[in-house]
């Protein structure tokens, strides 16, 4: 489904992506582990291209994401990211964060995308939440909401950059739980992540990467439990016991 | 005129008095002038502020091509200078200079019959927008770059996410310092006295010019600004405080325990 080949970014004399090649297939639930730096975030932003990069490239369903033939807000429209920070428009209640880029994007009636939106809060446990002004809800609600806000585009692929790096820790479990059931209706997702156990649970792969490299993949299980490369034993030594 | 004058009383406040009820029409006319010239060029001054404010915010990205970084530049030096040579000359100054520059042009368009009313729209209309166009850049500026990255993740263009995510969090967020210009601009458009528009200053000129009693007339100016300045800025906070209720983007959990224990039930 998305295809990387050779992928490589700097920022200035900063090499981030050396040589990344990966693929995602569809259905697929993907976790990028690796250390701060790694360029782990990098390579999602440059998915949803957020951000440019110099060589290699991107295909996503057999077409070039930077060819669209209509676009690349009508490719970004198909990849769905979730950001550590949340970014929920601040200035839109719940339930208009999740209808906006359904009417202007997608041109959907304003019935048609709140019906969705109102389905899709429901199901992400904010139904009591649908008129509430966004700052007044936690950071656990804010993410849930976000998660909401994209899915209501009816993405194909979900990128989620540290979904839960920002949350109080009580607050992770229901983000994860949000993410666990989007991961068992087999969509395709790539997740960044510093929650190993929650990594090892919801992945069919997992990705190793250091220092802007690939440096091991693998089923969770081989990889968390029995890593190879000298380096990801050294980064899950810390997890592991 | 020294025969009428003397029927003036000759303390302060009775002398005011007297003079803000025998010319009433004329203060009338200088405030409806004066409100009209502060109201409009505030709003027209805001559209040209947006406008330049939005050039000025358009990235050089690393990755544009030559002809683009140069033209994206030129922009920013045009929009860059407006904003400092109006920023940076007295709006008396400025007011004589566009004044007999386009005077032909001014008496083409009069408004409401008189064309130094146009002209001082024009005038205060372009000196407004400079300073707006630095309180529009402020309040883009001020937003969290995540803003943007979200609309342009969901599939807006650039200009969608501008229009529908970002301007009207930057316009919110800069909303006292644009009634704050309003303000200003009441006062200010005093300074349109030196191409005789009819406003609030000039009819008090007149009047103390007729009575010859200077001190009694501009104390009744002063009062009439003051109660205009301080009634729009009363009004204005009013407004602010209705806005502000919902807004801000800060973590907020701590201030609502109801509805994070609420939630936790239903999770």
């Amino acid at each position: 489904m998305i295809n990387i080949q050779h992928l490589k970014k700097n920022f200035g004399q900063n090499e981030v992506l050396k040589d990344i090649s990966l693929t995602v297939n569809r259905g697929e639930v993907i976790s990028i582990i690796g250390s701060s730096g790694s360029g782990k975030s990098t390579l999602l932003r440059c998915i949803n291209l957020l951000e440019t990069y110099h060589d290699g490239t991107i295909t996503f369903e057999e077409t070039d994401i930077l060819k669209f033939p209509q676009g690349i807000n009508h490719y970004r429209a198909q990849v769905g990211m979730i950001f550590q920070s949340f970014n929920l428009f601040n200035h839109l209640s719940v339930l208009q964060n999740c209808v906006i880029g359904q009417v202007k994007v997608l041109k959907r009636t304003k019935a048609d995308a709140e019906a969705l939106a109102i389905k899709t809060l429901e199901t992400v446990g904010l139904k009591d939440f649908i008129q509430a002004s966004v700052s007044t809800l936690s950071g656990g609600q804010k993410q849930r909401v976000a998660i909401a806000r994209t899915l209501c585009m009816e993405p194909k692929v979900l990128l989620f950059d540290e979904p839960t790096s920002a949350l109080d820790p009580e607050m992770v479990g229901e983000v994860l739980q949000v993410i666990k059931s989007l991961a068992k209706e087999h969509r395709t997702m790539i997740i960044v992540t510093h929650e190993m156990s929650f990594a090892k649970e919801v992945s069919d792969r997992v990705i190793f990467m250091d220092q802007g490299f690939i440096c091991e993949e693998g089923k969770p299980e081989e990889l968390f439990l029995n890593p190879k490369e000298p380096r990801t034993q050294a980064f899950l030594s810390r997890f592991i016991q | 005129m020294i025969l009428l004058s003397s029927a003036i009383p000759n303390d302060l406040l009775g002398a005011a008095y007297y003079l803000a009820v025998k010319y009433a029409p004329l203060f009338l006319f200088g405030i409806r002038n004066t409100l009209i010239i502060a109201l409009t060029s505030t709003i027209i001054g805001l559209f040209l502020g947006l406008a330049v404010g939005l050039l000025k915010s358009i990235p050089v990205l690393p990755d544009d091509p030559t002809w683009k970084k140069f033209a994206i530049k030129l922009i920013h030096f045009v929009s860059s200078a407006y904003v400092e040579v109006f920023r940076g000359t007295p709006m008396m100054v400025q007011a004589i200079f566009i004044y007999y520059t386009f005077l032909n042009f001014f008496k083409l368009f009069p408004l409401l019959g008189s064309y130094k009313l146009t002209a001082g729209i024009v005038i205060v209309s372009i000196n407004t927008g400079a300073y707006m166009a630095e309180i529009i850049r402020a309040g883009i500026q001020s937003l969290d770059k995540g803003q943007n990255e979200a609309a342009r993740s969901i599939g807006m263009s650039n200009f969608q996410a501008m229009f529908y995510i970002i301007l009207p969090q930057a316009i919110k967020n800069a909303f006292p310092a644009i009634g704050n210009e309003f303000v200003v601009n009441i006062k200010d458009t005093s300074v349109l006295n030196v191409i005789g528009t009819t406003e609030l200053f000039f009819q008090a000129n007149t009047v103390a010019g007729t009575t010859f009693r200077f001190t009694d007339t501009f104390f009744v100016a002063a009062i009439l600004y003051f109660v205009l300045t301080y009634s729009t800025t009363r009004v204005l906070a009013i407004i602010e405080h209705r806005m502000q209720v919902p807004v801000s983007g800060g973590p907020s959990s701590s201030s609502t325990p109801g509805l994070i224990a609420h939630t936790e039930k239903q999770v």
